[in-house]
């Protein structure tokens, strides 16, 4: 469970040298695996292809007037930059999707983890819970958006059936974001779940059984078991549903028809982007502020791999 | 960990998924399913937007033209209205893929690039196939025109309507002698018609569906009423913004006090609460097939004139030929074929509501006798309120997108109405000095380059 | 479902149901009630008439029909997007499972010239959804003539960082005695690959596999993006585009949905264990 990776060198000088007619086919081994190359190749193909490729022509085309037909295309300089800095409906709709990581990463990590305990400490249909809790996340995002713009209808809808209240959800500014948050946590959630069940199933019984002996009671074994155990996968949650809310659109567009929601308060960035490229034509600004989520998004990540080390560095020595 | 030895179900699962794979053969991925179904006659590819009534509307006309012609087969797509199909068709015709045939709404016409997205109609061909522009209405043939070469062929004028049930109308007293609606002239008289029909309202419905929080909507109903005040948005040469913001003001306070003195409930599905049997819904014609389907009695006027002058929002479906490099042959020639039977036996579209444009349907004694179309029909021709023509204008286009959110906002209280209209004012600013990204021409260029 | 728990048997007392577990078997309950509910409800409503379902919110349709249902099925589209998903989801698994385990198997075992720096670039695509790069990944497409076809949806999907490096911990896991004992015994380094690494592998790559056809069946964004025709659409795409332009047959699109719904579900119940292991390995080589 280290994330420390141990090297091939490391790996084969540890082991005990036994019969010198292995150790030398160990070292034939070594070097016959010069041309490992061939392995990663195919992968680097369609790598090389659609990530490397497309992050560099989109760099490019950030600096262009490029549009959909890719005629007309001339070099702008920082054209497209300084447009986007100045343009409210990119720092609005990089809000909005910042505001929905804000709301749906606490509670996807609250709820998945109660889900978890609850899960891990029933002792019967285990099955049942795994099945309910993770079925949504099977669901494509589409079917998602449909079922809870049904069910958040204001009159007909089963939410303010089942609240008692008659809320329209889906057509006003305070509720409309809300809304999606909600969608999301229910059709994620079953994911975080099963990553906290498995890290609770993971944890050596005989921690619990040894704190027990020793007169601690259920509570204090929780905080002193269970909780620092969790630390790691809790930090892998955050990771990635950080990364993946910032770049959240498929629920929301659907959710609103292809449209920005109530007041234009459910566009998120990954949505402007795309109605830049494609409903404007933009394809050159388009890229340029996909850049700018980009760098947002390697900050975010580059942040977490420094966390990570610091706290490595710190129980290392 | 445990490792497991491979049971038979991934066996299976695997089996079977290279069966599929295999079945459908990997050099069949580069070509889609359509391609297997083409046959030897000559193949027109048409895209269309319309779904629900107008889309079943639709497969009647193409069914009627595919008896009198089976050797053209038509290989008709239907795509979701609004941006997406105009993405999509955008980008068919960059990467010249395009269908032989499309549908579009004209106002979207200088945002397409004619000569670049399109190709222009052949009027020799059309005039083979029996459409002239002596059966049209003049001003909707001319907006088909750029460069004096006609793009867009026109299939209909369609409009945002009044719809009103007769039944609660008549139990508050507000028929004529005929069963009709009088039109209200002034504010005050379409607000004293709400009150006197919500003295009739069965309890917890809405008295009007407005589609207040509704970004398309909003803005057509807006352009409606801006249009009666006589407003206007840029000069002719496009160079500068003459959008009134005293008269937006008036307008949006308007459509605000619907939502104040309780006329609307905000968020309702409209078409469902009528059918329910609220009195009234603002509505664009397309649900005459709807209402009928759902057998309820009532009437459809165009938007009442409150501000004086009589107008109401219209746009017109039209026919376009998406831009192939290599356009010709009896694709072309069939695209052709099938646009002209399409506008001259439009008389199931002019049942599903749509005002036809083709003159010898709109004047026939059947049409003529048709409700609620008769009640509309003529005034949406004569009184049509229609989007400034700039290439960021149009059905579901940029413009909308831009000030269709603004109007929602004033609708909802979130905006002060005279805030919205200054809002409304600088986004039409932006907009005029943005460039089409299809040509790197601002609105002003494109206009001098068309006068020249 | 009789899907016994893969996971041990707790070593508590046999007499089970003492209060704690009563309540705390009640709470899951309820919650899993609370999940289900959404669920329940569109199959509700798919079994009512459009008119039905406007009413006033009822659990029980009074007028139960599969008319809704019949009708998505006879609009001819959902078996078609069916099979366009099943082929993109089939065909991105295999590929990505082929060229994930290679490359995970090349960076765990094998030296070769600038393997850190691909493996740095590797590990630099873990961060990112195409979705952020959507406008030039397109224009990228485009330009390889894959526009409105099957490559086109299929390929982009193919490179994903995130299983190389699960593939990569999982190979550096597994005791190398094994392969260096087939290597003695005359062994090549393909052969090896196939022969022993692959069987050993058998729990991960079926995580890799079910995760992937997962996210491929349930890919939004890309397909439709790159798809103009809407005979090549996906399921997920084709039940978000097709909608009513007046008033929306709600029994229909609720039908739709579970159609499209259905046969993931299905497949985690049968594999349920293997999704769950699946997860956790996931997890585990993440931390």
């Amino acid at each position: 469970m280290s994330s420390t990776t141990t090297t091939l060198a490391t790996a084969t000088t540890l082991r005990p040298r036994t019969a010198t007619e292995a150790d030398s086919a160990r070292l034939r081994w070594g070097r016959r695996f010069q041309h490992g190359g061939w392995f990663v190749a195919p992968f680097f193909v369609l790598y090389g292809l659609f990530v490397i490729v497309p992050v560099v022509r989109g760099l490019y085309l950030s600096f262009t007037d490029a549009n959909i037909s890719g005629e007309h295309t001339g070099f702008i300089g920082l054209d497209n930059y300084r447009e986007a800095l100045k343009d409210d409906l990119v720092w609005n709709s990089l809000w909005h999707s910042v505001q929905f990581t804000f709301y749906v990463v606490p509670m996807i990590v609250v709820a998945a983890l109660l889900m978890a305990l609850i899960a891990h400490h029933t002792v019967h249909f285990k099955w049942l819970w795994r099945l309910c809790f993770f079925m949504p996340f099977l669901l494509p995002s589409a079917v998602i958006a449909n079922l809870w713009w049904w069910l958040f209808q204001p009159t007909n809808g089963m939410v303010n059936h089942v609240l008692g209240t008659d809320t329209p959800w889906l057509t006003q500014k305070s509720t409309a974001m809300l809304a999606v948050v909600i969608a999301t946590l229910w059709w994620t959630v079953g994911f975080s779940f099963l990553l906290y069940l498995a890290a609770l199933q993971a944890i050596p019984h005989h921690l619990y059984e040894a704190a027990e002996l020793d007169g601690a009671n259920a509570f204090q074994r929780m905080l002193h078991i269970t909780v620092p155990n969790l630390r790691n996968i809790t930090g892998l949650v955050l990771a990635l549903q950080i990364l993946a809310s910032l770049q959240v659109f498929d629920q929301a567009v659907v959710m609103y028809q292809f449209g920005p929601g109530p007041e234009e308060s459910t566009r998120t960035f990954v949505q402007y982007t795309l109605e830049q490229g494609f409903t404007s034509y933009r394809v050159g600004y388009a890229s340029a502020i996909s850049f700018i989520l980009f760098l947002i998004i390697a900050a975010v990540a580059l942040g977490r791999m420094w966390l990570l080390r610091k706290r490595e560095e710190g129980t290392l020595r | 960990m445990g490792r497991p030895g491979l049971n038979r179900r991934q066996l299976l699962a695997t089996a079977g998924g290279l069966g599929i794979a295999a079945t459908f053969g990997f050099a069949a991925l580069g070509t889609g399913a359509d391609a297997l179904t083409s046959g030897a006659r000559t193949r027109v590819r048409y895209w269309n937007l319309f779904s629900g009534g107008d889309g079943a509307n639709q497969v009647t006309m193409v069914d009627a033209f595919r008896k009198a012609n089976p050797d053209v087969a038509v290989k008709a797509s239907t795509l979701t209205w609004g941006g997406p199909y105009y993405t999509k068709l955008a980008m068919a015709a960059a990467g010249n893929r395009a269908p032989d045939l499309a549908v579009m709404h004209q106002g979207r016409i200088p945002g397409f690039a004619p000569g670049r997205l399109l190709d222009a109609w052949d009027m020799d061909l059309l005039a083979k196939y029996g459409v002239k522009e002596a059966d049209f209405n003049p001003v909707l043939w001319q907006r088909g025109l750029v460069d004096g070469k006609l793009y867009a062929l026109p299939l209909d004028i369609h409009v945002q309507l009044n719809f009103y049930r007769r039944d609660v109308c008549e139990k508050a007293g507000l028929l004529d002698t005929d069963g009709r609606l009088p039109s209200a002239t002034s504010p005050d008289e379409w607000f004293e018609i709400l009150k006197a029909a919500k003295g009739q309202l069965k309890k917890g419905l809405q008295t009007l569906g407005l589609h207040a929080h509704d970004e398309n909507f909003s803005w057509w109903f807006f352009l409606s009423f801006y249009q009666q005040l006589g407003g206007t948005y840029f000069n002719d040469d496009r160079t500068e913004v003459t959008f009134d913001t005293d008269k937006a003001t008036q307008v949006l306070e308007f459509l605000r006090k619907h939502v104040t003195d309780g006329y609307v409930n905000v968020g309702e599905a409209d078409g469902e609460a009528f059918i329910a049997g609220s009195p009234f819904t603002w509505e664009g014609n397309w649900s005459v097939p709807y209402f009928n389907g759902e057998k309820i009695d009532y009437g459809a006027q165009p938007l009442p004139p409150v501000f004086g002058t009589p107008a109401t929002h219209a746009e017109s479906h039209s026919f376009v030929l998406p831009h192939q490099s290599d356009r010709g042959g009896a694709a072309n020639e069939g695209a052709h074929l099938l646009a002209a039977y399409m506008v001259k036996n439009a008389t199931a579209w002019a049942g599903g509501g749509h005002v036809p444009a083709y003159l010898p349907t709109f004047q026939d004694k059947a049409y003529l006798e048709l409700a609620p179309q008769n009640e509309y029909s003529r005034p949406a021709m004569d009184h049509p309120a229609t989007e400034p023509r700039v290439w960021f204008a149009g059905s579901t286009g940029v413009l909308a997108h831009r000030v269709g959110p603004i109007i929602a906002a004033a609708n909802l209280g979130s905006a002060k109405p005279d805030a919205a209209a200054r809002r409304m004012r600088s986004a039409l600013a932006q907009l005029l000095a943005a460039k089409n990204p299809m040509d790197g021409r601002t609105a002003a260029q494109e206009q001098a380059g068309a006068d020249a | 479902m009789t899907v016994p728990t893969p996971t041990p048997v707790m070593h508590k007392p046999r007499s089970t149901w003492t209060p704690g577990q009563i309540a705390l078997t009640l709470v899951a309950l309820a919650l899993s009630a609370v999940w289900v509910a959404p669920l329940l409800w569109a199959l509700s409503t798919s079994l009512k008439t459009p008119t039905e379902s406007v009413a006033p919110p009822h659990w029980i349709p009074e007028d139960f029909t599969l008319e809704s249902w019949k009708g998505v099925l006879e609009a001819g589209n959902i078996p078609n997007w069916f099979v366009n998903s099943l082929v993109v989801s089939v065909c991105v698994t295999f590929i990505v499972l082929l060229v994930a385990s290679l490359a995970g198997y090349g960076f765990a075992r094998t030296e070769f010239r600038g393997k850190s720096a691909l493996m740095a670039l590797t590990m630099a695509g873990l961060m990112f959804s195409p979705a952020i790069l959507g406008v030039p990944l397109f224009t990228t497409v485009q330009s390889l003539g894959m526009v409105d076809t099957y490559w086109g949806m299929i390929l982009p999907q193919c490179a994903p960082a995130a299983m190389v490096y699960i593939l990569y911990k999982f190979f550096q896991s597994l005791p190398r005695e094994l392969e260096e004992a087939a290597f003695i015994d005359g062994a090549g380094r393909w052969r090896i690959f196939f022969t022993i690494v692959i069987p050993l592998s058998k729990p991960s790559l079926s995580a890799v596999g079910i995760f992937t056809f997962i996210a491929s069946w349930n890919n939004f964004l890309w397909p439709f993006m790159v798809t103009n025709n809407p005979d090549l659409m996906t399921m997920p795409n084709g039940i978000a585009t097709v909608q009513n332009s007046f008033g929306i047959v709600w029994p229909q699109l609720m039908a739709g949905g579970i159609i499209a719904g259905l046969p993931l579900i299905a497949v985690f119940v049968f594999f349920q264990s293997q999704i769950v292991r699946g997860v956790a390995h996931t997890g585990l080589a993440g931390q």
